[in-house]
């Protein structure tokens, strides 16, 4: 389960970014905006012809001391983080796709809300208790 | 990236330099120290050699020593810091000082780096910078883009390293920085130079040999000895030290020994002479520092002073990093340091005073011979010696390369494959303390290594470490072997070419090795300090980066901080430059450097984070950053800084939770007030960030706050600020105020007429100066917003004004009002008056408050001890968006706003108007008298008064020719007395009947009675007062008449009172007060009235005019009012034509009263009025009560008179419409007859006859009874039509549907059938009974006279049929019919209203009731020849009763 979820807009700025309450939010802010540099880094590697084949799924982005970063960006150049505990091992790659999955697929619909204006924060109830499932519950 | 000023290559070769020691006899170092420094350190600046120098190796090539420099320095034997791989703490302390002591040069130039969509300003400069970051940002940008010097140099980083370099101490396991040779230095002045000399080489020989001393450790046992004698030119015999020169030629070989001379410049040789001073560049930085020191501490230190000469003499020649002295200065030592770093800045070390300076008893001559010395001493001693050894130590290997070779195998056969890793742990565990005897013979093949890698002979110094590192590690010896790798790895690099690649691996094993196996942190990090260089020089910086990150530890905050820095750099240098990596390592250089108590550097680092961070919506880490900012900038005493960085937390929508708010908010204020209690109060109050004021939400109100009311007196309402601003309000009372100014000035609105407005907002039109009185205040309310999410508490606000004298009067200042303390928790205004006292040009520029937090507590008192700052914020209003032309569209350009820029003009008058007894609710029509009371208030006279409303009908203030003494000018003796005038009925008069019939001219209520109706607009009414001006402090009561509106419901009047002042030219030509009033009206009586001919003949009253008037009346109030009933007091009627006669009604109730929901018909009959006047109205008044009201005066007339005038009003649509039809039809040509006809049958038809009923209504009101009067009015037009006093609703006329094809219009109206049956009103005349012997006569012939009357004023044909109708059912149903005789026809032309006579004669056969009305009359009009007859409406059935006798 993630300690850290964040949508991150094509301009870099965060649209929606959410941690587990116990631990400093501050750092997982920094740490989610450092991992842009990796994400760049990832989709110019691909090139531009290839661009349209690139799988969304990043992967690890890096790993720090304490938790991984993984990452996904949407065709939209939307990029979704997810940071996840070192400790948590039994999240296997197919665990973190399909959370990306369910990022993806509950960003979608909050794009289609007709009163969403695309580039705003998001604060959808819908959007944000699916986060809520994925992450980690603090106890 | 740090760029550093010298190559890689150059860093490696300079940081292993042959190291030379110093002995020096005690004359020779006075000699020395007359400059100040020692021998060692005389010679450093010397130390690089410009010449190339030459030695062959072993295989006798010629080698080439390049830029070689060697280290002097004298001899220490304390012993150095042990190795233990930490720095101590002494030696932390220095590098410390070393790197803050290097700080960006101000004003340098900057660098910027673009990396994808961010500009990055790495630059020395950055803090400097960082202070106005968005506004500076943009000018260094530019000035950037035109510079062409791209170098981002960490000076600190450098002076670090150097430092760190320097400070290695000497270690066992590698033989760099063991000295080579020893230069013994001897005075010539020495009585015996040669004992001397002996002295020293046994001194050296003790130190290296004796085993006591660990420290001076020595590379070689037999040390090179260089016997060098010094003379000192200004005292010495030259001629004898030239001969012992000599003499130590012969002793020393004339390679080892060397004279110098020095200090040839006397005291007395002018000082003016400029000499450069190399010293002040090469002497290292710590040591400046403490020459510093001696400088700057005041006399009574001089023991301390002599402390730290003797510690300067002892220690000055060994590394400044082991001085241990604890030299404590507290107080002194910061500014020392500040000295310091500005003189380090002047990069020239002139600042000194002049008895510090060094090398000042030396000439450039002597320079020379220094650096001559030097040359000899390396090329004829030094490298010599070198290369005599490294042969030496060459044949030993190549003897011993068998012999090891051979171990090794033995050894690998002794204990086989499968042991060794087994040996290699047993080993690891003692590795660190395995020590080799520095004699040893594992350890030649490494100094060998290390002597080619001193004399730059790389290529055979990388095959001895390679070699030395198999020996080593097989003898699992890992700090040799970690040594060798390093070495190994850094000559490899140094070789260069293509000849062998940079073995990377080495390193990272050394590394590894030092900091895991040896746990020595400092050679771990001096080999990582290498292998980052050199990887950043063949661009890896990725690789460098994960180093440098890798070797940050907890251990030392400085190192990690600088490690970090340097990381940074390398994440911005990639070839995708990784700004954002480079930012986090920024931010946590930054924590580590404020961890190390390098604030400098910490706010540096900071700052150059906060470019990649700042305004791309990382709100969280943002406010971290600029929080830290400030902190830093606070104890770095830059307190603008930090309030400036402080602010940024504030203004933005910050995501932070209450508390933590609430601790920023604190921590500003106290920066803030720290930053500007200091400074005197002269200075500008700096601008607050909090609250935030929208500005364009700023209402100004020019006036005094009206008092709304004041015992019974209400006061107009004028306009105040708690109004909301209302557009189509707005555009309402403008159009009033036209009105009446086109009242004003004939009828004509000047050119220069500007709609006055009191309160000026956003919606106002702004673009004008507004005009404010003098004397009368001027209230500004602001708007604040609390953008946080904790309390603001603002106090003492305050006005900030500009004001320009225009005209002239003796200056006197303002007066400013100020608010009380104001808790603002989310959005709140604050109102702010201003008193002008001379006429002027006003600007209001801002505001002044004191700004402070509530206490977290939670009382909402505000104590003394909260922090509370002073400051000021602008206000600037921004004006609508230009958006005329096209450059104003495609540009975005604001007009002006002059809301806050009123001028002041002399005096005016200003009126104050109360209302008394003024009622909320009226019933529909009710009349009720008020009064009202002008107040001029000013000390200048008013006149002009006028007033305009919406509402005309509704009020009146009676007319002035008519003014009646009657009614009581003061509201006391108003008890129940009526509005009205009235006049007691005579006694003996019948009710219903006529009693007074009066003629009154519109004139006099049109012009006189209350209104210029005639001369502009129909609303304005001029005030009667008395001399038509108002004197100062003068109050005038009028009287007033309400009428309730006809309509029911809540009806929104508005007055406005339009005055001016007695003197014209002023800039305000005129002013107004504004009153709105809601009246709420309820339904009181419908009135329907219809008008018919009546058929009584016309010689009974007058000529032709008579008719009938039924006048239904209904209550039609719901009993809510507690109306009990109503009465018709009296119907009168006014016409220019017509009058009521009198009352025809089966008058029983005398009193015809109405109780809820009852109906009443009153009949009368009306004549044509015997008055020629057109003009004039006759008024009639048929009281049905026992007192006449007078209605042809005050309230009654006047009401009637603005009735008719507002129905025209509702009229002029269906006047334009006939008139266009009429012109239409006159163009279509000479046959428009037909529009003659419509026109003579309709004015045939017409009546012009107003009815006005007065009633009363008898209303309980708390227990009393009231009366309550008003009248309705109906209008009759035309003949048989009903009229109602309610209005008609217009709803069918709003709810037109919309064509957008023009109306085809209407076709030639021909006059209906019904108008045209009209022409002729007949009347029968006969007996009403008759009393016929039909037995004497069976035929009873009975005279009848049909009398027929054109109504018309057109000749009428007419023809009447006597005939009956043998289709008619009825004439059957009459039982034995009577018959006309005589004619049946009869053909007749009448003239214009001739009224003729028919004599008819009827025969009846039998006694009965019959029905004379048979004749039928048709009529035409006599010159339409072309129109059938039409059938003229029957009269009514005339009956006639024929008796049999």
């Amino acid at each position: 389960m993630a300690v850290c979820i964040a949508v991150i807009a094509k301009e870099n700025y965060p649209l929606y970014i959410r941690s587990v309450p116990i631990q400093n939010e501050l750092k997982f802010h920094y740490t989610v905006h450092t991992s842009l540099d990796v994400v760049e880094e990832k989709i110019s590697a691909v090139g531009k012809a290839m661009a349209d084949q690139r799988e969304l799924y990043l992967g690890l982005l890096y790993p720090t001391e304490d938790y991984k970063v993984y990452g996904c960006v949407t065709n939209s150049k939307v990029k979704f983080v997810i940071v996840a505990d070192s400790s948590n091992t039994s999240l296997r790659d197919n665990e973190i796709r399909s959370m990306f999955r369910k990022l993806h697929n509950s960003f979608t619909d909050v794009m289609c809300n007709p009163f969403y204006n695309p580039g705003d924060t998001i604060q959808s109830k819908a959007f944000d208790s699916m986060v809520s499932a994925m992450m980690v519950q603090a106890s | 990236m740090a760029q550093c000023v010298q190559s890689v290559q150059e860093l490696i070769q300079d940081s292993f330099v042959p190291k030379v020691a110093v002995l020096c006899s005690e004359d020779a170092q006075k000699i020395t120290r007359k400059n100040n420094l020692n021998f060692s350190e005389l010679l450093r600046p010397f130390c690089r050699l410009t010449s190339e120098g030459h030695m062959r190796d072993s295989n006798n090539q010629v080698q080439v020593v390049k830029n070689l420099r060697i280290s002097v320095n004298n001899v220490v034997t304390r012993p150095s810091v042990p190795t233990s791989g930490v720095h101590s703490p002494a030696q932390r302390r220095l590098l410390s000082e070393v790197v803050s002591a290097s700080q960006p040069a101000e004003g340098g130039v900057a660098n910027v780096i673009t990396a994808g969509d961010y500009d990055l300003n790495i630059s020395d400069r950055s803090v400097k910078a960082s202070v106005p970051w968005y506004s500076d940002w943009r000018d260094t940008l530019t000035e950037l883009s035109t510079s062409k010097h791209y170098t981002a140099t960490t000076p600190w980083f450098e002076a670090y390293r150097e430092s760190f370099l320097q400070s290695m101490p000497a270690s066992d396991h590698e033989f760099l920085n063991h000295y080579l040779a020893c230069l013994l230095v001897v005075s010539s002045s020495e009585a015996v130079p040669v004992e001397q000399f002996l002295k020293l080489s046994q001194e050296q020989h003790m130190i290296q040999h004796n085993g006591e001393y660990t420290n001076p450790k020595w590379f070689i046992p037999n040390t090179l000895k260089y016997y060098v004698l010094l003379h000192d030119m200004s005292q010495g015999d030259e001629q004898r030290a030239d001969s012992v020169y000599e003499d130590m030629k012969q002793r020393y070989g004339s390679q080892g020994c060397y004279l110098l001379k020095i200090n040839s410049r006397t005291a007395a040789a002018g000082t003016d002479e400029q000499i450069p001073d190399p010293w002040s560049q090469y002497l290292n930085k710590s040591s400046l520092q403490s020459q510093v020191r001696r400088d700057f501490v005041p006399l009574p230190h001089t023991n301390l002073l002599q402390i730290l000469q003797v510690s300067g003499l002892s220690l000055d020649n060994t590394h400044p990093l082991q001085l241990e002295t604890a030299i404590d200065m507290p107080g002194s030592l910061d500014c020392l340091r500040a000295v310091a770093t500005e003189t380090k800045t002047t990069t020239v070390y002139t600042g000194v005073a002049a008895g510090t300076s060094h090398g000042a008893c030396l000439t450039l001559n002597d320079h020379n011979r220094l650096r001559l010395f030097i040359q000899e001493f390396t090329f004829r001693g030094l490298l010599p010696h070198i290369e005599k050894n490294i042969r030496q130590l060459n044949d030993q290997l190549v003897s011993r390369k068998g012999l090891s070779r051979s171990l090794f195998s033995v050894t690998k056969k002794l204990f086989g494959g499968g042991k060794v890793p087994e040996k290699s742990i047993a080993e690891l565990k003692n590795t660190s303390g395995l020590l080799y005897h520095p004699e040893a013979p594992e350890l030649q093949i490494r100094k060998m290594a290390d002597l080619c890698f001193l004399v730059q002979h790389y290529e055979l110094a990388y095959s001895c470490y390679h070699t030395a590192k198999k020996d080593f590690l097989s003898d699992q010896a890992m700090l040799y072997a970690a040594g060798a790798l390093e070495m190994a790895a850094v000559s490899a690099f140094l070789q260069g070419g293509a000849q062998r690649p940079y073995p990377a691996h080495y390193m990272d094993t050394a590394i590894q090795t030092y900091r895991d196996v040896c746990k020595n942190k400092v050679l771990a990090e001096r080999c990582a300090l290498f292998s980052a260089e050199v990887l950043k020089s063949q661009a890896k910086y990725s690789d460098a980066a994960t180093l440098l990150i890798k070797m940050t530890s907890e251990d030392s905050d400085l190192c990690s901080a600088l490690l970090l820095e340097q990381a940074a750099h390398c994440f911005i240098n990639m070839r995708n430059p990784m700004v954002r990596k480079f930012a986090f390592h920024m931010i946590l250089a930054g924590h580590r450097f404020s961890k190390a108590g390098q604030k400098r550097h910490a706010l540096r680092c900071y700052c150059q984070a906060m470019q990649v961070y700042k305004g791309k919506g990382w709100s969280l880490a943002e406010d971290h950053i600029n929080f830290t900012i400030g902190r830093q900038s606070f104890t770095l005493r830059q307190p603008e800084n930090a309030v400036l960085a402080f602010r940024h937390i504030l203004t933005n929508d910050s995501q932070q939770t209450a508390t933590q708010q609430g601790a920023f908010l604190r921590e500003y204020l106290y920066v803030y007030r720290g930053a500007f209690l200091r400074e005197s109060h002269t200075v500008a109050l700096p601008q607050l960030p909090l609250p935030c004021i929208n500005s364009s939400a700023t209402r100004v109100y020019f006036g005094h706050e009206r008092r709304l009311a004041e015992g019974e007196k209400q006061a107009a309402t004028h306009v105040s600020l708690d109004q909301e601003f209302d557009q189509d309000l707005a555009a309402v009372w403008q159009d009033l105020e036209e009105q009446v100014v086109a009242a004003a000035n004939r009828g004509v609105v000047p050119s220069t007429f500007y709609p006055t407005q009191c309160c000026l907002n956003s919606q106002t039109d702004n673009l004008h100066f507004p005009l404010a009185v003098v004397e009368e205040p001027i209230i500004v309310e602001v708007a604040f917003r609390n953008p946080l999410k904790v309390p603001l508490v603002l106090s003492d606000l305050s006005l900030l004004w500009k004001f320009t004298l225009k005209d002239f009067s003796r200056p006197q200042p303002q007066d400013v009002m100020v608010g009380d303390a104001v808790t603002i928790t989310n959005e709140k205004e604050a109102r702010l008056k201003l008193l002008p006292r001379q006429t002027g040009q006003l600007t209001i520029l801002g505001l002044v408050y004191n700004l402070a937090s509530t206490p977290s507590t939670g009382d909402s008192t505000i104590n003394s001890n909260s922090p509370s700052v002073r400051g000021r914020q602008d206000l600037e209003i921004q004006g609508p968006r230009l958006n005329q032309t096209k450059e104003e569209k495609t540009s975005v350009s604001h007009g002006p706003d002059r809301r806050l820029d009123p001028t002041i003009t002399p005096p005016m008058p200003l009126l104050e108007v109360f209302f008394l007894q003024f009622p909320t609710a009226l019933l529909c029509g009710e009349i009720r008298k008020a009064y009202v009371e002008f107040c001029n208030v000013s000390h200048v006279p008013l006149c002009g008064l006028r007033v305009a409303s919406t509402h005309p009908d509704f009020f009146t203030f009676g007319s002035s020719s008519l003014a009646t003494p009657l009614t009581p000018l003061s509201p006391t003796s108003f008890e129940n007395c009526s509005a009205y005038k009235t006049l007691a009925t005579p006694p003996g008069a019948t009710p219903g009947s006529v009693t007074a019939v009066t003629l009154v001219s519109a004139a006099d209520f049109g012009s006189g009675g209350g209104g210029v109706f005639g001369t502009g607009g129909k609303r304005v009414a001029e005030i009667p007062l008395g001399e038509g001006t108002l004197t100062p402090g003068e109050s005038t009561q009028l009287p007033l008449w309400l009428r309730g509106p006809d309509q029911e419901g809540v009806h929104e009047i508005n007055f406005l009172f339009y005055y001016e002042g007695a003197e014209k030219g002023g800039k305000i030509s005129h002013r107004v007060l504004r009153h709105t009033v809601f009246i709420c009206a309820s339904r009181s009586l419908s009135v329907r009235a219809t008008a018919c001919r009546s058929n009584t003949l016309p010689e009974e009253e007058g000529r032709n005019g008579s008719m009938l008037v039924f006048v239904d009346v209904e209550n039609i109030n719901t009993s809510e009012a507690g109306v009990r009933e109503f009465h018709i007091a009296q119907v009168s009627s006014s016409s220019k034509q017509w009058r009521l006669h009198k009352c025809i009604n089966p008058a029983e109730n005398k009193d015809c009263k109405l109780t809820t929901r009852e109906r009443g018909k009153l009949c009368f009959r009306a004549t044509r009025s015997t008055s020629k006047s057109l003009e004039k109205y006759t008024f009639a008044d048929l009281s049905l009560g026992n007192e006449q009201i007078i209605s042809s005066t005050t309230p009654c007339a006047d009401f009637f008179f603005r009735r008719c005038q507002s129905s025209e009003s509702w009229r002029p649509l269906i006047a334009v419409e006939t008139q266009g039809r009429h012109s239409r039809s006159q163009g279509a040509g000479p046959g428009g007859g037909a529009e003659d006809i419509t026109g003579v049958v309709r004015k045939c038809n017409e009546v012009d006859l107003d009815i006005i009923v007065l009633w009363k209504a008898f209303v309980v009101e708390d227990n009393k009874q009231v009366i309550l009067e008003g009248q309705l009015h109906v209008a009759l037009q035309t003949i048989g039509k009903e009229a109602c006093s309610l209005r008609q609703k217009e709803e069918a006329q709003e709810m037109v549907l919309l064509k957008f094809k023009p109306e085809l219009p209407p076709p030639m109206t021909r006059p209906s059938m019904e108008q045209l049956s009209h022409l002729i009103k007949t009347n029968l005349h006969y007996p009403e009974s008759y009393s016929h012997s039909f037995v004497q006569k069976s035929l009873c012939m009975i005279p009848v006279i049909l009398t027929l009357s054109n109504c018309s004023l057109a000749q009428v044909d007419a023809i009447i049929d006597l005939r009956h109708k043998t289709t008619s059912p009825e004439s059957l149903e009459v039982h034995g019919s009577f018959t006309w005789l005589g004619k049946t026809q009869y053909k007749l032309q009448l003239r214009a209203q001739e009224v003729m006579r028919l004599p008819l004669r009827a025969g009846f056969l039998h006694a009965g009731v019959y029905n004379l009305g048979t004749p039928r009359v048709f009529a035409k009009l006599a010159d339409q020849g072309a129109m059938c007859e039409t059938s003229q409406q029957t009269a009514t059935p005339a009956l006639i009763i024929i008796n049999s006798t």
